[in-house]
């Protein structure tokens, strides 16, 4: 989708939890200085609020990074009224629940080291938060931060591994330009630090294959227009790649050949001086890294999952915010943002730095 | 033609539902007014509070079901091999293929449509307690990397866009895919979003529509947990707007839709069963645990999809309600059609199939083709009594004979997540 120079759609604010810490700005600093921490568990603070520690107590823990991301975005935009109609927009990942209450449940359910139905309704569901199915449902990453918030206008929550979160970032933008509400926020929260998503990343081969697991979120806070607008998404889209039945990934030639035809539209001949590209997996970091050393050649170019690790869902958005940080340091005048997922699509987004940077 | 000129249209579709497997099956099901909720079957739950459920009357998910219902879109041995690898596990998996074959057969498909794009509503992943239990020591779960990942056969869950990833490998989808996990909204924003990109022009041919199961020992224990179903293990569990309804059934299934361009659709012979006319969202951002009571949200959504459809209110001739059967959603709702729709005619499926979870708004929508297709507006099952709580005209518990042009459908996911539907009579 492009959005045009003149038409694009404005970031007014952006926030970020991540290796960097928890702010609107720095992690372009931290990147550029190499002074980020590995990637992994990231501090992210308790509750200090008491409708916040008692809503806690139904989120995971991506929930809880994605409500302060909200949070940080919204306070940051100064965007304290008519949240009504604020649209919402985000990309998340697999369930969170939480390990104890998981063995809890299973506990109370076992016998003679086998499940034992009858005993798990008799006593193993009684061991567990009543609310717990709440920590599990995919959507709460965004339903709690818009309860808490009271964001309650147009909105989608996509499962990512990758390019749902881009579609987020396409969604918002398209209800912007079309009017159906004039300020949203998006973005993306997740943990590949669960130890079921660790399993599945072991099992899938992706641990072995050198993958970092990472956890944050990020959000950005849009607008149709703004006097102050720290930057501008000129062009988002979601490409498809193709690969073989059955593949569980799609081959680095089919990738680069995609991101060489997303690349060529978003930018249409347009000076890029920022590249950050958010790989997932070493078979497609080395496609990215190698078109974008034939195609865009761009001045600045940084890896956000070699810098921050694979934070999932969240790492699209970490990358945005990443790049227009880097547009706003560096005093540079556009951003490429490309990612490319297992789930076999490649987003591809162009940031323009605004008037407000 | 400009892209303000494009239709979306529905030109096939599929469903798997208690009532059966087969969009006929759905239908003419809900024109003879039969409910589907029984005793749970596909395991032992005779301990567990909630014993019965809308489940679909087949007990165990494999390659000879998939095999059945996908035949030659499946290589030889690819249904085995899916099933070794633990993949038919998850319920959900199986019946969302099913539907998306019929869908795509229904349509007339074919080389012309493997663009396609996929917008689909999924709910969370199955865990699988069996697994978990084998990792218990004492009172740790030793799961994670390195040598507790699991072993051969063993998954712990399934993963949320499993089937989309098969979907798209059986009908060699070309196009995006777009995996909606918004709960109970889940299969209406996965139809909505079809639209939009049809309308929009970023798509010609979209794959749409949502499956899910909750009918598994940790969806229907959580829920159960969450005091959501009906008490009561009886097949009149669900009974939406009645004055004694105390709770939902959970059901399972999956509804799939072909929504295309309407030009392209006639152009290549396919026939029109319905056009989206108009779809919104809003959220509640009211509690993780009850709907907001003053409908005022879902309200929002129904008025903002009537405008996008460029209708008035009075033309809505019927509401498919999300209507849950609980307490607190149908009075909350009933006050939101009557504020914005005033008498039309209103029923909720949920009684007769249960509550489909991420894939209740595509069975529903599935279910709002019997106006066009049969000129009878679904009937409530079990609804006996209405509550004059919902002063609403609820249609009881059979279907209504009347033609209807256009028809709106309601779903509200847990978490606050709202988006309304319109449908509208193709000539």
């Amino acid at each position: 989708m492009r959005l045009g120079d003149r038409t694009g759609i404005d970031v007014v604010a952006t926030y970020a939890l991540g290796a960097h810490g928890m702010g609107a700005r720095g992690l372009s600093a931290r990147a550029h200085e190499a002074t980020l921490p590995p990637p992994g568990p990231i501090d992210v603070p308790p509750p200090a609020r008491p409708a916040d520690a008692k809503q806690r107590k139904l989120m995971s823990r991506a929930a809880w990074m994605g409500a302060l991301a909200m949070r940080g975005a919204l306070a940051e935009a100064g965007w304290d009224a008519g949240r009504e109609e604020l649209g919402a927009y985000f990309g998340v990942g697999a369930s969170g629940a939480e390990m104890g209450e998981l063995a809890a449940l299973l506990g109370a359910s076992v016998e003679a080291g086998s499940l034992s139905l009858d005993r798990c309704g008799r006593e193993g569901l009684d061991a567990v938060n009543p609310l717990f199915a709440f920590q599990i449902m995919n959507n709460f990453t965004l339903c709690h931060g818009a309860i808490l918030e009271g964001v309650a206008g147009p909105n989608a929550t996509f499962f990512s591994r990758g390019a749902g979160t881009v579609t987020a970032l396409e969604e918002a933008c398209v209800a912007l330009a079309e009017g159906t509400c004039d300020r949203a926020i998006v973005g993306g929260a997740d943990t590949a630090l669960h130890p079921i998503t660790l399993a599945e990343l072991e099992r899938e081969g992706l641990l072995g294959e050198g993958l970092q697991p990472a956890e944050g979120a990020a959000v950005l806070a849009l607008a149709r227009t703004s006097p102050s607008a720290l930057g501008r998404v000129e062009h988002v889209q979601v490409l498809s790649v193709p690969r073989q039945r059955g593949a569980r990934s799609s081959e680095p030639a089919a990738l680069r050949e995609i991101a060489a035809r997303a690349i060529g539209e978003a930018l249409a001949e347009r000076s890029c001086d920022v590249a950050v590209l958010a790989p997932w997996g070493h078979r497609a970091r080395e496609a990215l890294l190698a078109i974008e050393s034939e195609r865009v050649r761009a001045p600045v170019v940084v890896d956000a999952t070699a810098a921050l690790g694979e934070a999932l869902a969240a790492t699209p958005a970490l990358a945005w915010v990443l790049a227009l940080d880097l547009l706003a340091d560096g005093g540079k005048s556009r951003a490429l943002v490309v990612s490319a997922g297992p789930d076999g699509d490649v987003g591809v987004v162009v940031l323009a730095r605004g008037g407000g940077a | 033609m400009s892209k303000t000129e494009r239709r979306a249209v529905i030109t096939g579709v599929g469903a798997v539902s208690a009532i059966g497997v087969g969009v006929s099956a759905l239908l003419d099901g809900l024109a003879a007014g039969r409910s589907a909720v029984r005793p749970i079957k596909s395991f032992e739950a005779r301990t567990f509070p909630t014993r019965v459920a809308g489940e679909v009357p087949v007990v165990e998910t494999n390659a000879g079901f998939v095999k059945d219902t996908l035949g030659a879109l499946l290589r030889p041995g690819e249904a085995e091999a899916w099933e070794r690898a633990g993949l038919l596990r998850d319920r959900k998996v199986c019946f969302g293929l099913a539907a998306a074959a019929e869908a795509w057969r229904g349509a007339g498909c074919g080389e012309g449509e493997r663009a396609a794009s996929l917008s689909i509503g999924l709910g969370l992943e199955q865990a699988f307690l069996e697994d978990f239990a084998a990792a218990l020591d004492g009172a740790t779960l030793c799961i994670g990397p390195g040598g507790h990942a699991g072993g051969e056969g063993v998954r712990f869950r399934s993963r949320v866009d499993l089937c989309a990833e098969l979907l798209r490998d059986v009908l060699g989808l070309s196009g995006r895919i777009a995996s909606h996990v918004s709960a109970c909204a889940a299969g209406g924003m996965a139809v909505a979003h079809a639209a939009a990109l049809v309308t929009r022009g970023a798509a010609d041919v979209v794959l749409a529509g949502a499956t899910d199961s909750m009918v598994n020992p940790l969806g229907v224990g959580g829920m159960s947990r969450l005091g959501a179903p009906s008490p009561r293990a009886e097949p009149d569990a669900c009974r939406p707007f009645d004055k004694k309804r105390d709770g939902l059934a959970i059901g399972e299934g999956a509804a799939m839709f072909v929504v295309e361009e309407e030009a392209r659709a006639r152009a290549r012979g396919a026939r029109p069963l319905a056009r989206i006319a108009g779809w919104a969202t809003t959220q509640d951002a009211y509690r993780a645990t009850a709907p907001r009571p003053d409908g005022a949200r879902a309200q929002a959504a129904m008025e903002r999809a009537v405008r996008r459809a460029n209708l008035t209110p009075e033309d809505i001739g019927y509401v498919n309600a999300h209507g849950t059967g609980t307490p607190l959603n149908d009075a909350a709702e009933a006050k939101a059609i009557r504020a914005l729709l005033g008498p039309v005619p209103v029923s909720s499926i949920k009684g007769a199939v249960g509550h489909l979870m991420a894939a209740a708004g595509a069975i529903e929508l599935a279910a709002c083709l019997l106006p066009f297709t049969r000129d009878l507006l679904p009937g409530t099952a079990h609804c006996t009594e209405p509550d004059p709580e919902c002063p609403i005209a609820v249609i009881g518990p059979e279907p209504l004979p009347a033609r209807v042009d256009h028809v709106l459908s309601n779903s509200f996911g847990f978490g606050g997540q709202n988006v309304s539907v319109i449908l509208g009579r193709v000539a």
